[in-house]
């Protein structure tokens, strides 16, 4: 309860004019570049971290916090409404998001949707945050290299569920992406692997470009089809936010997946290497697990909702090692953190204890973002879904300009256009002959996260396998993953013996 | 058409003049001061220790006008993981934009760049050495060693161990250690992570024993008592708390220091006059009390300015050594 | 056996076979397997994978026999045309003049729009562009063969 009363000073800390102005400074800053394809919140934090430089550190501090916050709410606007990702973590958001703002004609409800699970999420991850804070970091210290291995594994065979129709085509792709990533600088070697002599393969394959070129792209040139189709008077579609409301039905749907992915995402933030764009994954991917009222990924709101609220809360949750052990758990906590440290807080283990004004401030400021962010983001909808009323003919120009402006702007130079190109001419061949993009995404960003620790775990164990058995998060973890793989089968074999009904 | 054609012509002509002309005034000799906006380059992502050196020295430079008024931009070319950024500076043709050209560079840069591509130090034009920071080797609270004897005693009986730290001169370092202890890297491996918070979350959750870090990383984490130094990598005692940690000299060997040093570059191209002004530019900033408050100390850091030709030595005899020890021969 | 055409269902898994073949021959050969010590070389996991796409891009290739051919309008393959054109361009007038030109054709000569809506077109679009790339986020775009020769 000390906690609380903490916060409580918190607030009082960051309830001046003053902060509550930079606050929704911060946040719709944080929007306007989360939606944007191209600049991440890796980007989008870095290029506006010099704008606080000119407040007072705490002041600076709780800008810079909303800002990456919001940053998370953004990047589901452009999914939604133009299948281009914001960011890494709207690859899943987009999966339903955009299905339901096109072919089910509710884009206002899918915004409203991803906006109240973010807001959700988000609460869930900071009250965990509050009250559990140091004790979360510290299991998340527990999971070293073997046990991320484990776990990894286990949310690989998800991917699985993802695959749709064909298995085997979604497994190829899965496969493609692993590979892919695997192309560039070998951190535990220092040395290039299958850069095949190219410098510019040294860094690998860039994940934005790439995710632009197969998503946004390819979707640019499916919409040539559609091109001549007449825009649907949208009669009774009201483009307001009374038209955007969700029923108290859709409302009820959209609980259960956030609060589930609420907490899951929160965990998952904690976990040294995994950040939101892991968090949206398995959210989503956890879904699978439970019933949805429509089918996930044609539309439907459990989907937007088990994401949205997963990779807001993974967001808050990686505030947990940030601030109470000084350990950023991804490019961006790295940013902030130097940020920090530039005006003489050190988040640490001593943070809470030297400074508390300070980081309970912080901790406040969140939650205010939150709020503050959700009213915003609400706001404007009416008007994004306006972007859909414009005809298919004008969009497609626009958004090839946003995709090769995208594309060019996460390294400033014309390499990532090209692979923002290829990925795309790529993407739309594999969409034609029945190919999903997402596994290939998704792989891509887990595969290297799964080897680099697996070698790791290998190294601290001599070669040996014992590793995974005698750690015990690690052990549990396995058993998990045995038990996924082997019920289908066993499943089977019961069923062909007559045991089980069909 | 033709007309068209013509006056295209005559616009093409005029600007190649001025163009040559510029870079005629520009060699015209005489003391430099730059004219126009300076690219800087940096070489990996904003936000990152580069990025903050880049900034920190430009904003100081700015503030005592010490760049005639002109502007940096700072552009960040991290392709390639970051050698395109670095050729392309050193490719640069003499001229007016060589002379506004910089680069930061560290050692960090110089070994990986050395290692996988055919780019050297000799490309480039050293402008300054501005700081030097070494290493240390810590234990967790987990840890079963508490100290480097019994780190020591363990390897003698054959026991195997796990050194982490980051990517970079990390590496090097465990190298030069375990050529001086004379023993394998099977038997005291090592892991590399992306960073070296990445080091520190696993040594924290112990995952494994031994911990390669500088200072800077790691000083909050003694503060609290999470991490001990057993051995400073260095020819001296480290101040402040981490002076607990005795060198290896102390315990009969030789000692071993990879010094991480962050520095500025130039193209190969630039004119002596920039060189000469931009070492001077640069010398001022290391004297300021913004630097070395705001900066050196906070990042925990070896203040070493050296100008361009101490500077030049210096790092050519470290990319011989380090090609050496990898066995290449240039 | 009828001859059947190759359609790209089957161009694919052939396509992703021969990446699978590569990456595994570079993995045993060039970036090494497995060490006593070490446990897994760069070349190991890449290597695995490349035998389990190898096996999987069998099975969509005999999958593939039997579906039917896939269709590729040609018209969607212009705003790739565009991209190259775009690419090409801002080597000699810089990526902004490039994006601008591409939109006002676009606009104009394929989609046959009048110039008013051309322009509002073009004026949104580079408005998003330059607002938020080039004067907030100040994203140094490439300028050009041409500038780049005037300039200095």
């Amino acid at each position: 309860m000390e906690n609380l009363q903490m916060l409580f000073m918190g607030f009082s800390v960051v309830l001046t004019l003053e902060n509550v102005l930079v606050t929704m400074l911060g946040a719709v800053l944080g929007l306007i570049v989360g939606a944007m394809p191209g600049i991440g919140s890796l980007a989008g934090v870095a290029l506006l971290l010099p704008l606080t430089y000119k407040f007072n550190p705490t002041t600076a501090i709780i800008m810079l916090g909303s800002l990456y916050y919001a940053n998370m709410y953004g990047g589901s606007f452009s999914a939604i409404l133009l299948n281009i990702p914001g960011d890494s973590p709207a690859v899943m958001t987009a999966l339903d998001g955009y299905p339901m703002a096109t072919k089910r004609n509710r884009p206002g409800q899918a915004l409203f949707t991803a906006n109240m699970s973010s807001f959700i999420g988000g609460l869930i991850g900071m009250l965990i945050l509050t009250f559990m804070g140091p004790l979360l970091a510290d299991l998340g210290l527990k999971f070293g290299p073997a046990e991320m291995t484990a776990l990894l594994l286990v949310a690989m065979t998800s991917i699985g569920w993802l695959v749709g129709e064909s298995p085997t085509k979604g497994v190829v792709l899965t496969m493609v992406g692993i590979l892919l990533a695997s192309m560039g600088m070998d951190t535990l070697t220092g040395s290039p692997r299958y850069d095949f002599g190219n410098m510019y393969l040294l860094g690998g394959i860039p994940f934005t470009p790439f995710v632009i070129g197969a998503v946004g792209f390819s979707q640019v040139l499916k919409l040539m089809e559609e091109r001549n189709k007449k825009v649907e008077a949208h009669i009774g579609q009201k483009l307001t936010i009374r038209g955007s409301m969700l029923t108290l039905h859709d409302f009820r749907r959209l609980l259960p997946p956030a609060i589930r992915s609420g907490f899951m995402g929160t965990f998952v933030g904690v976990l040294p290497g995994a950040g939101a764009t892991t968090g949206a994954f398995l959210g989503y991917a956890a879904q699978k697990a439970f019933k949805s009222e429509e089918p996930l990924g044609s539309g439907a709101i459990e989907g937007i909702a088990s994401c949205e609220a997963a990779n807001n809360a993974a967001a808050a949750g990686s505030f947990a090692p940030l601030l109470a052990l000084g350990i950023p758990g991804s490019g961006t906590g790295a940013v902030l953190l130097g940020g920090l440290m530039m005006w003489g807080l050190n988040p640490g283990p001593l943070l809470f204890s030297t400074n508390p004004d300070f980081a309970w401030g912080l901790i406040a400021s969140l939650f205010l973002a939150n709020l503050l962010t959700l009213v915003i983001a609400l706001g404007i909808i009416p008007f994004l879904v306006k972007i859909l009323t414009v005809p298919v003919k004008m969009l497609i120009p626009i958004i090839t300009v946003v995709c090769v402006v995208g594309g060019y702007s996460t390294s400033n130079s014309m390499y990532g256009v090209i692979i923002m190109f290829l990925s795309g001419l790529f993407g739309y061949i594999l969409d034609r002959n029945g190919y999903g993009v997402a596994p290939m995404l998704l792989a891509f960003v887990l595969a290297p996260l799964l080897e680099s620790n697996m070698r790791k775990a290998f190294i601290i164990s001599h070669g040996s396998l014992g590793i995974f058995f005698e750690k015990p998060i690690a052990a549990f973890l396995i058993i998990v993953l045995f038990a996924i793989i082997l019920t289908p089968v066993i499943k089977f074999v019961l069923r062909k013996a007559g045991v089980l009904k069909k | 058409m033709r007309k068209i054609a013509l006056v295209l012509t005559m616009a093409l002509l005029v600007s190649v003049a001025v163009f040559a002309g510029a870079q005629a005034e520009a060699q015209a000799g005489g003391a430099f001061t730059p004219s126009k906006n300076i690219d800087w380059y940096v070489t990996s992502s904003p936000g990152g220790g580069s990025d903050i050196f880049t900034r920190t020295i430009m904003d100081i430079a700015v503030a005592k006008d010490l760049l005639n008024g002109q502007n940096v931009v700072v552009q960040y070319k991290t392709d390639g993981a970051g050698e395109v950024g670095r050729l392309l500076v050193s490719q640069l043709k003499a001229g007016v934009q060589a002379d506004h050209t910089l680069l930061t560079f560290n050692s960090g840069d110089l070994m990986p760049m050395v290692k996988n591509t055919n780019n050297r130090f000799e490309n480039f034009q050293p402008i300054a050495h501005m700081a030097v920071d070494k290493h240390l080797i810590f234990v967790g609270e987990m840890s079963k060693y508490k100290s480097f004897e019994e780190v020591l005693a363990a390897l003698k009986r054959g026991e195997r161990m796990v050194l982490g730290g980051s990517k970079g001169d990390d590496i090097a370092c465990h190298a030069a250690l375990i050529a001086e202890l004379g023993v394998s890297q099977d038997q005291l491996s090592y892991i590399a992570h992306d960073a070296t918070s990445g080091a520190i979350t696993a040594i924290l959750g112990g995952h494994f024993d031994l911990l390669i870090s500088k200072p800077a990383a790691a000083s909050q984490y003694v503060e609290a008592g999470k991490i001990t130094p057993i051995l400073a990598l260095s020819t001296s005692r480290f101040p402040g708390n981490l002076n607990s940690a005795p060198t290896l000299s102390e315990f009969g060997y030789k000692n071993v220091e990879v010094p991480n040093w962050r520095s500025i570059v130039a193209p190969k191209t630039m004119s002596a006059e920039a060189v000469a002004y931009w070492t001077d530019v640069f010398k001022k900033v290391s004297e300021t009390e913004e630097w070395n408050k705001g900066y050196i100390e906070k990042q925990k850091l070896v203040p070493d300015y050296m100008d361009a030709a101490t500077f030049t030595a210096y790092g050519m005899n470290f990319q011989k050594e380090y090609l050496a020890s990898i066995g290449k021969d240039k | 056996m009828q001859t059947k055409k190759i359609t790209s269902k089957m161009v694919i898994p052939v396509v992703t076979a021969v990446i699978a073949a590569l990456f595994i021959y570079l993995g045993i050969t060039k970036y090494g397997f497995w060490h006593e010590v070490r446990g897994p070389l760069p070349g190991f996991f890449p290597t695995i994978i490349g035998f389990a796409l190898l096996a999987l891009s069998l099975l969509a290739f005999l999958g593939g026999r039997k579906e039917e051919e896939t269709k590729y309008p040609i018209e969607n393959w212009y705003p790739a045309l565009g991209v190259i054109g775009i690419m090409l361009a801002t080597l000699v007038i810089g990526m902004l003049p490039s994006l601008a030109l591409f939109v006002i054709l676009w606009l104009k000569v394929y989609e046959k729009y009048n110039w008013k809506t051309t322009l509002v077109g073009l004026v949104i679009i580079m408005a998003i562009v330059i607002g938020a790339f080039v004067m907030w986020l100040g994203v140094p775009f490439p300028k050009g063969l041409i500038y780049n020769l005037i300039a200095y």
